[in-house]
């Protein structure tokens, strides 16, 4: 289990060149697409097809590494890879839909 | 406006690409989730930049890059492939499979941007490259026309030279030429062969060149020793018009040649014999004969058109190929339309 989220904007705005509007509009969507994103990755291991949940976890691991997420975006990409092999891990989904709605938390705070 | 499509199944990452892409400045993004419709979309329209991931449902980046290149013209349309920063294997992949540069998640702006300019600026090299082909093939187009021009004109006015000597007129040039195109095109020669003896048949008698005065200007009939004489504007013209480059003047040295052969074997220089006579040959004898006979010269009235088809039908594998007699007068409409637009007494169209 990865360490708590900590935002640090410094390195995610000067990947925008930045930009602070376009840091509030993925702030935004990633908020807006929680549901979403989080219903995908649990309907994805629902459904035992490996190559739907690894497609979803390359998803969130992106989308965490959009927010500098290391630690996140590494556990996702345990889960694709164990997906790549096969492998359907509900305790690392369980852990992602943990970790989005800890990111979501921190940025909806700050 | 550049045209930037990008693909990315991820809206927050299609959002974020739209915003660098604005940022470029000078662009106008498109945007698709599924890159299926993309590619339909690619099919109706040219983008100058396609941005696309590589991990998408239905089809993934390297899949929808290859079906890109396959369309028709988008070969060089510059690719960018996002992938995790992880996964070289497919940067591999995507190099060998089309794209032309990577972007790697997460996108950081400095490098998108740089990126991004390189891929355009590669466009618009390509676009000027393109334009500019164009431009220089339109360009040669237009010297070549301007040079076939004045090819021709000069056919025409070295015909005219041997004219000023001669009793026959710019008027009769222009009607055998025509009526030789009409036996052409009765025979179904290609179009450019029927252009090709429209254009050297005027030259058929520009040996005449070569003649003596007493000899071509005489009022009276020729001694056979004049005669012979005579006959020598034959061998005279197609000494002055072989062995050109261009296709007309070498029709023309043919046609010089053989317009006084006959079809029995009777003509001159050489009684060649049916289709030992080359076909332009065959042609131009049907069509300066006919012209002949219904011009009026210095020394004859003109004849009258039954009299002369009769004299053409009469000289059908004597004098004439039956074949170029036969698309004469099937193209009999033709004929009588060429009688009136070139005149005797009209200054000839240059």
């Amino acid at each position: 289990m990865a360490g708590a989220f900590v935002l640090d904007k410094a390195p995610i705005l000067s990947r925008l060149g930045g930009d602070e509007d376009i840091f509030t509009m993925m702030v935004d969507m990633f908020l807006q697409d929680l549901d979403n994103n989080c219903a995908a990755l649990s309907a994805a291991l629902a459904s035992g097809d490996a190559a739907v949940l690894r497609r979803e976890a390359h998803t969130i691991k992106g989308l965490l590494a959009t927010f500098s997420d290391d630690a996140g975006a590494a556990e996702a990409s345990e889960v694709e890879q164990l997906a790549k092999q096969g492998v359907l891990s509900a305790e690392g989904v369980a852990g992602l839909l943990q970790r989005l709605r800890e990111v979501a938390s921190v940025l909806n705070a700050g | 406006m550049h045209k930037v499509l990008i693909i990315d199944d991820s809206d927050i990452n299609l959002t974020l690409i739209k915003a660098l892409v604005l940022k470029l400045g000078d662009c106008s993004p498109t945007l698709f989730d599924n890159p299926l419709a993309a590619l339909e979309w690619c099919r109706g329209n040219d983008p100058d930049l396609v941005i696309v991931d590589y991990m998408m449902p239905d089809m993934d980046g390297l899949k929808f890059i290859s079906a890109f290149r396959a369309l028709h013209g988008r070969n060089e349309i510059p690719v960018l492939m996002i992938t995790a920063n992880d996964q070289k294997d497919v940067r591999y992949d995507a190099l060998l499979g089309g794209a032309n540069d990577f972007l790697t998640k997460p996108i950081d702006r400095v490098e998108f941007s740089a990126r991004a300019r390189n891929m355009l600026s590669l466009r618009t090299g390509q676009k000027f490259l393109a334009d500019r082909a164009e431009h220089l093939t339109a360009l040669v187009e237009e010297r070549t026309a301007e040079i076939r021009e004045r090819e021709k004109e000069l056919i025409f006015r070295i015909s005219r030279a041997a004219e000023f000597r001669d009793p026959e007129t710019g008027a009769h040039i222009q009607r055998m030429a025509h009526y030789s195109q009409i036996i052409a095109l009765g025979l179904d020669l290609s179009i450019a062969q029927q252009k090709l003896i429209l254009e050297s048949a005027p030259m058929h008698d520009v040996g005449k060149i070569g003649i003596p005065d007493y000899i071509l200007l005489k009022p009276g009939k020729l001694t056979p020793e004049e005669f012979e004489v005579m006959k020598g504007h034959s061998k005279i013209g197609h000494e002055l018009l072989k062995d050109s480059r261009s296709e007309i003047m070498k029709a023309g040295a043919e046609v010089a040649i053989s317009h006084h052969e006959k079809y029995d074997g009777s003509g001159y220089p050489y009684g060649l014999k049916g289709h030992q006579i080359p076909l332009f040959g065959r042609i131009v004898a049907v069509a300066d004969v006919f012209d002949a006979l219904t011009s009026e010269r210095p020394y004859k009235r003109a004849w009258s058109l039954d009299d002369a088809c009769k004299f053409l039908e009469d000289g059908r594998g004597k004098h004439f190929d039956p074949m170029c007699v036969e698309a004469f007068l099937a193209g009999w409409e033709h004929v009588l339309d060429i009688r009136q637009r070139f005149r005797d007494e009209e200054a000839p169209q240059i």
